[in-house]
């Protein structure tokens, strides 16, 4: 039995009450409260969680590493540092919102749906049972078709949602019938099991095996925006509502690594597979397609769309070369957590333009700098750590990343070839990046300054201050990250 | 014994041929989702055909979940197809081409 004052429990439960309240609240009272009261009690719901999380986590109540129980859900240091990053991203989204949702319908179902989703993705992180991963990965996911076609009489919202609704769908399809065959050559739904189940598996059911796992590897893949299941996300992120693209970006995908790690990497490690250059190949391909096509790019969220495609190649990088390299994988981990804030900044930032002058083309950025130069510096900032510019945080996980796939050199020939595509992907994106910031602070004439929302500002502020320390200070992060990194090379045993 | 687990795993096979064909294939939204209904119940079938030759039980409550996992998911995608039909007066996916690049 699972604990009932584990870290997984206790969200569950202040999540969902008040993801299940909000909409009954605004039906049952005669007087409907304002929009900004859903708002905070949504945002001191996801705050009282991220701090038990962090409570456990000083009390040294939690397991150290990703392990195996014969729980459905299990209190471990991996699903902290997912559900940690996760819930900083539903903060961000919500507050973002204070600003966009002004004069919008349905309030209350809307940050119900976002406090839902957040559950859904800090289970995923959570989950040691095929079962309760797909039940959590499908709680992610509806919402957020109903979030991406939020604004109804909006054409664009609606075909967003459709598409997304679409390979969405058939992704939960493909990864319920991987989780269909690996239940049947193993008999068991249990992560642990199944996985001491692939160790020992009769020859002549390999190949079945290896069909689960390409299976996972696609189902998951769609969401994680890994090249060639990315044809849905530039659009879906263009499409969407701004401050639901991050919760996209920045969220749902780092369940679908969450997911992966559980499943994929120990998958194959268990199958014993040369599996790790096919990792490395759709690595080196995401990035450089996700960077290549964004540097075409004139619509601002299809552009970071594309960098998020290319930021899905480099975490994948530590993926891929995980049996020869715990820095990899510590790497990676590491950037999940950076890319949160980072993606999420520079999503907020986008959701701030679009709403206060409603511009959406780089083009027309022109002089931004002077008309919201807090959200100017905010998304400037956000770029440079993107980019991997020192001393931001995105260097220090680009670092360990890149450093690891030299490593790993002595054990596979390709793995310097990884930190090659890694570097060059990463000068390659500082092109369009810079190309935003000129645009922001080096043309345009003089404009007037506008009120920037509140909310908007308190998001950049967080976000600077979190970059610029974890950028000159990385020490405990990469502590915490080698305390959360499952152990993969040394003795493998679920 | 008719009942040889590779028959169900045979029609399972089948079914989810015929779901990734009507995917590719069709552009009628509701035949899409259909597609999409046909590879979840083709896992669904597998579940339980599993469920029956194992001694483990596991696998007929997971193909419960899927299958209230899968209604509620039907529900969105109708809710969005006809948030679509409102807009545009049929439900061909070939009309959302304003978004690409």
């Amino acid at each position: 039995m699972i604990d009932l004052t584990s870290t997984p429990i206790i969200i569950l439960v202040i999540l969902g009450s008040v993801g299940v309240a909000l909409p009954v609240v605004s039906i049952a009272l005669k007087e409907r409260p304002s929009m900004m009261s859903y708002g905070i009690a949504t945002v001191i719901a996801l705050f009282a969680s991220i701090g038990y999380v962090l409570y456990q986590l000083a009390l040294d109540h939690v397991a150290p590493a990703a392990i195996f129980s014969q729980d459905v859900l299990v209190d471990d240091a991996f699903g902290a540092l997912f559900a940690i990053a996760m819930l900083i991203v539903a903060i961000f989204t919500t507050v973002g919102s204070f600003s966009y949702m002004k004069n919008k319908a349905n309030p209350s179902v809307y940050f119900s749906l976002i406090l839902l989703s957040a559950i859904g993705m800090v289970l995923v992180a959570y989950a040691t049972d095929l079962v309760m991963l797909f039940v959590a990965w499908e709680l992610m996911s509806i919402p957020t078709y109903i979030l991406v076609g939020f604004l109804k009489k909006d054409p664009i919202s609606n075909e967003a949602a459709i598409k997304y609704f679409l390979f969405g769908a058939l992704s939960s399809a493909i990864i319920i019938y991987g989780i269909s065959l690996a239940y049947g050559i193993t008999g068991s739904t249990n992560i642990g099991e199944v996985i001491q189940g692939f160790m020992v598996l009769d020859a002549n059911l390999i190949p079945i095996g290896l069909l689960a796992v390409g299976m996972f590897i696609a189902g998951f893949g769609f969401k994680m925006g890994l090249v060639p299941f990315h044809m849905w996300l530039p659009d879906t992120y263009e499409g969407a509502p701004p401050t639901i693209a991050t919760l996209l970006a920045a969220g749902t995908k780092k369940a679908g690594f969450a997911a992966a790690l559980r499943v994929i990497v120990m998958g194959t490690v268990a199958l014993s597979l040369d599996w790790t250059l096919a990792l490395g190949i759709i690595a080196v391909m995401t990035m450089t397609v996700g960077n290549i096509a964004a540097i075409m790019q004139k619509n601002l969220a299809r552009m970071l769309a594309y960098s998020s495609i290319g930021h899905a190649g480099y975490i994948l990088i530590g993926l891929s070369i995980a049996p020869f390299s715990t820095i990899g994988l510590q790497g990676s981990m590491f950037h999940i957590l950076n890319h949160a804030v980072m993606k999420g900044a520079a999503f907020i930032a986008v959701a701030g333009i679009v709403t206060a002058l409603a511009i959406t083309h780089v083009d027309k950025l022109k002089g931004l700098a002077r008309r919201m130069p807090i959200t100017s510096l905010g998304l400037v900032i956000s770029l440079l750590a993107l980019a991997g510019v020192p001393p931001l945080s995105g260097f220090w996980s680009k670092l360990m990343l890149f450093g690891a796939a030299i490593d790993a050199g002595t054990v596979v020939w390709w793995g310097p070839w990884l930190a090659v595509a890694g570097v060059l992907n990463s000068a390659l994106s500082l092109a369009y990046y810079g190309w935003i910031i000129r645009k922001m602070y080096f043309e345009g004439e003089k404009e007037k300054r506008i009120k920037e929302p509140k909310s908007i500002i308190a998001i950049m502020a967080f976000s600077i201050i979190f970059m610029v320390t974890i950028g000159v200070f990385p020490e405990p992060i990469i502590q915490f990250t080698e305390f959360a990194t499952p152990a993969i090379n040394a003795g493998f045993m679920p | 014994m008719s009942n040889e687990l590779i028959d169900f795993v045979i029609v399972s096979v089948a079914l989810l041929a015929i779901g990734i064909y009507g995917l590719s294939v069709k552009r009628n939204f509701i035949r899409m989702l259909f597609a999409v209904e046909i590879i979840i119940n083709a896992a669904n079938l597998n579940l339980v055909a599993f469920a029956r030759f194992l001694p483990h039980s596991g696998g007929q409550t997971f193909a419960l979940f899927s299958i209230a996992i899968a209604a509620a998911e039907v529900a969105v995608g109708l809710a969005l197809i006809i948030v679509a039909y409102r807009m545009y007066k049929n439900i061909d996916v070939a009309n959302f081409r304003s978004l690409k690049g």
